[in-house]
């Protein structure tokens, strides 16, 4: 057998010089996901990770089997079909805990340190972020992730929609 | 440490069983992913998982069928993740914030499952203060805007104490000085209405003129007085802060010297420095320039206030009129002026990163040929300082300009209101002037309490963090027991012992180990088994958590620490110069050591050819600012430096690990020399330089799983046998690369 000939049969390459029509996502049983190829190659675990989380969350989706090597990657969700898109999107909501949030309460500043009463898409929290320069990331003019001292994100998708208070706010502490 | 993780549960918990519950834990996000809450509660027996409140479901999992509880991690929370045969798994989802207590809970579960030894840290640490909500400066740390300022206070009042004939000498000084500001104002008032305008008609001009004189003497009388008070209060209360701040650090220094290894593994060093410099720094600052101003200022305002009420309490609450409003505007615009400050610290920050980021990398930048790039986001950055440092000298302009403008409106009212009063006969000219001197007097001081509290907190924050290791006990016997001194032969015992710098991650587990006086034992085992803890145990820098440590039959607990490790021998992996010269090192253990006697010890050690072909000899400096020293050098003097005590029990810590082969000869001969007659335990990684041990002790997960001769071992074909395969197998590619 030539080299080229053992790549062919291989199924990791296989999978990943999958079409993206020929990909099916589904659950089996109904807490895991599995991936197929071509209704031939099965895996029985795939967790869909994105590769630009926080800029292009719905293009470049990888396919992670059990042991965290890629299995293969969809250029653009909207490749897949309806069903299978479902079940990624699902996954993909629950793995990034990002909350959106929807306006300010309140925001003080105290020697670099800033405190924060929010509303978000998850309900209503507070939090603390340290060292703002490094922990509030702006992924544009208008767009804004917080990363309070936990671990845990807060992201503003667009200042300019939220209300005048909550801009004031945020202007003031940021 | 708790065994058990139990957060206060909110009432409906209660109704559930509570006896025998092992964890009961809040996550912070509800079924739903929104935030909330699900509690998790386990015993012996069950996982029940709350969820929706108090109106809401609890589902009971018997933990036998349970196949498996993991913690499952994603991007800003994690969940657990209880597995059962043929059913879908529960998640309990919580947020990043409970990532730590909830591993902890994980672990509590499998253990249970699994039929082991319940053993959980229990404590949840907190970063956020439990009354403020504010975030505490480390961990589980003290909140420095909740702390009881009166309580700090007293403790530092107490350290005046021993100086409490200049204290009192500062105090006096004090309430003169105030006296002498308060006074002229007075002079001045009589100068008006006595001298220049009389109320009954002016007397005969001499007798004016005569009073004025002895008016005017008195005000230079009054300010010569007040010089000198101002002296002797300055002097005093500077020496008074740095020597309470110099024995406050004197006090520090002595205790972390003292303080036992435990609790340099709990508080890292970086925050340990912090505290005897920047904390001792600011309340140094505070009790030498802080303290004086505000207690002479505060006598000053009461005293002011006094004096006004008494001359016309009408006028008096004109004066106070303006207070609020200068209390409140410098509230509202301190945090503002503050935050832009912080802004402008931070664009600074931002260029000096950037700009030695840069510049380190001038070689990738020039390469990659990114100049006009890196330019533009200088530029950028820089415009950013400019930017804010415009907003900053614009607001502190208004500021001021404000506090002006309400003192001066203070001022005009004070004027007109006075000056009526004055054309009504209710007061004379001279209270009106007297009136004016004490209003500026007085609201000035008033500008600056808002920011004199702020510096009192922080302050004070910082005593409190200095207290917090003053008050930290030092290491040593066993409370209660007699500190024993025993001569030392070096049978070394260690029964059944089981230790975990966590408590409830045990690193040995029931480890029954005897060394013979003179014997050389060899530790061998895979990294992070507890060959090193073994030797921290015997050097009694931690006490087991169970079983027991006897050097020559007597509990290693009841001897007094130093007179142990003055018996005991350490050469470690990287050894540890300080600055000083060769000398200085090799004689550290042993004080007043003669040249002659230091100089037995570098042959001994194999150390006198090298150091004597040095241009200074024995003499040469070593440590950060000395001369190069060898990797195997600096080696070679740290076993003269052990040689030297004549220690009974030696312990070698992988001391020939990053050397290279021939000065491994080297030092091996010196180890080998240094060895005899005494109670030796080697932990070696090359295995080869074990052959001559007496017994080789092979450490497997906390356990002792072989021991023997080198041979015996060999013959055995168990781990050591395959450790030494490995490492053959391992020096053979070496060499064919070479």
């Amino acid at each position: 057998m030539t080299a080229a000939n053992e790549d062919e049969a291989n199924p990791a390459v296989l999978a990943a010089n999958a079409e993206p029509s020929s990909l099916r996502v589904f659950r089996a049983p109904p807490w895991q996901t599995r991936l197929t190829v071509d209704g031939v190659l099965s895996f029985l675990v795939a967790r869909p990770v994105r590769a630009a989380p926080l800029t292009d969350p719905d293009r470049y989706i990888s396919f992670l089997d059990a042991r965290n090597e890629e299995i293969c990657m969809v250029n653009d969700l909207a490749e897949l079909d309806d069903e299978s898109r479902q079940v990624v999107e699902a996954d993909l909501a629950a793995h990034y805990l990002t909350a959106t949030i929807l306006s300010i309460d309140s925001a003080r500043n105290e020697f670099g340190t800033s405190y924060w009463d929010v509303q978000t898409d998850r309900g209503a929290r507070d939090f603390v972020v340290q060292n703002a320069a490094e922990n509030a990331r702006w992924l544009g003019p208008n767009r804004l992730l917080l990363l309070d001292v936990d671990g845990n994100r807060f992201e503003i998708p667009a200042i300019d929609r939220l209300n005048k208070r909550s801009i004031g706010l945020l202007r003031r502490v940021l | 440490m708790n065994a058990l993780l139990l957060e206060s549960a909110p009432a409906f918990l209660d109704a559930a069983p509570a006896e025998d519950v092992l964890i009961r834990a809040r996550a912070d996000v509800a079924g739903n992913g929104s935030f909330g809450e699900q509690w998790v509660v386990v015993d012996q027996t069950n996982v029940r998982v709350f969820v929706g409140g108090a109106h809401g479901t609890v589902q009971r999992v018997p933990i036998a069928e349970l196949i498996a509880c993991r913690s499952e991690s994603s991007v800003g929370g994690g969940a657990i993740v209880l597995e059962r045969a043929g059913e879908a798994p529960i998640r309990i989802r919580y947020s990043q914030s409970e990532a730590a207590k909830f591993s902890e809970v994980v672990r509590g579960i499998e253990q249970l499952r699994e039929g082991k030894a319940f053993h959980i840290n229990g404590h949840v640490q907190r970063n956020r203060c439990s009354t403020c909500r504010r975030l505490l400066p480390e961990k589980d740390g003290i909140c420095p805007a909740c702390i009881h300022k009166a309580a700090t206070l007293a403790r530092l009042a107490v350290r005046l104490w021993p100086y409490r004939l200049r204290t009192m000498a500062v105090a006096v000084a004090s309430l003169f000085v105030t006296a002498a500001a308060l006074a002229p104002p007075l002079v001045t008032a009589m100068i008006v209405d006595d001298v220049l305008v009389p109320a009954d008609g002016p007397p005969p001009m001499e007798e004016r003129l005569g009073l004025l004189a002895l008016l005017v003497a008195g005000l230079v009388g009054i300010r010569v007085a007040s010089w000198a008070g101002e002296w002797v209060h300055g002097w005093n209360a500077t020496w008074l802060g740095a020597r309470v701040t110099a024995d406050i650090r004197a006090e520090l220094y002595h205790r972390l010297e003292m303080l036992s290894l435990p609790f340099y593994d709990k508080h890292p060093v970086g925050s340990l420095i912090a505290r005897a410099t920047r904390d001792v720094q600011m309340l140094q600052g505070f009790l030498i320039d802080g303290v004086p101003y505000l207690v002479t200022n505060l006598l000053t305002l009461v005293g002011i206030l006094a004096l006004m009420v008494g001359m016309s309490l009408h006028l008096s609450l004109y004066v106070l009129l303006p207070v609020p409003l200068i209390l409140l505007w410098g509230a509202f615009y301190w945090s503002r002026l503050r935050m832009l400050f912080t802004r402008l610290m931070q664009s600074w920050g931002r260029l000096t990163d950037r700009t030695v980021e840069t510049l380190t990398g001038i070689r990738v930048v020039k390469a990659f040929a990114q100049e006009a790039r890196e330019i533009g986001s200088f530029n950028v950055a820089n415009g950013g300082i400019r930017a804010a440092g415009i907003r900053v000298k614009l607001h502190q302009g208004i500021f001021f300009a404000t506090m002006a403008l309400i003192t001066a409106l203070g001022m005009m009212l004070v004027w007109g209101v006075g000056g009526q009063q004055v054309l009504d006969g209710a007061i004379t000219l001279g209270t009106l002037v007297a009136f004016y001197s004490y209003m500026w007097m007085f609201l000035g001081p008033i500008q600056w309490l808002g920011e004199m509290n702020d510096h009192m907190s922080r302050a004070f924050a910082s005593a409190e963090r200095i207290f917090e290791i003053i008050d930290a006990p030092p290491e040593g016997a066993i409370e209660g027991a007699v500190v024993k001194r025993p001569p030392i032969a070096g049978h070394v015992h260690l029964s059944d012992v089981t230790f975990g710098y966590d408590k409830s991650k045990p690193v040995l587990k029931g480890v029954d180990l005897e060394l013979r006086p003179g014997e050389m034992v060899g530790i061998v085992g895979r990294s992070g088994v507890g060959k090193t803890t073994i030797v921290n145990l015997i050097a009694r820098f931690y006490d087991p958590d169970q079983g027991s440590v006897e050097i020559d039959g007597i509990d290693a607990r009841e001897m007094d620490p130093g007179h142990l490790r003055s018996h005991i021998g350490m050469v470690l992996q990287e050894p540890l110069l300080f600055s000083g010269t060769i000398v200085d090192n090799i004689g550290y253990g042993k004080p007043g050591a003669t040249l002659a006697e230091i100089m037995d010890a570098a042959r001994a050690a194999n150390a006198h050819n090298f150091i004597m072909a040095k241009p200074d000899g024995y003499e040469t400096p070593v440590g950060e600012k000395g001369t190069g020293l060898s990797g195997g050098e600096r080696q070679r003097i740290s076993i003269a430096r052990a040689i030297l005590r004549d220690p009974r029990i030696l312990i070698f810590d992988e001391a020939t690990a990053s050397v290279d082969v021939e000065t491994e000869r080297h030092i091996q001969v010196a180890l080998e020399r240094l060895m005899q007659g005494r109670t030796t335990i080697a932990i070696a990684h090359r295995l080869s330089t074990l052959r001559d041990a007496s017994r080789i002790v092979v450490i497997e997960d906390g356990r002792i799983s072989e021991q023997g001769s080198h041979a015996e071992l060999m013959e055995k074909r168990g781990t050591f046998h395959e450790l030494v395969q490995m490492q053959q197998a391992t020096s053979e590619i070496i060499a064919v690369a070479d």
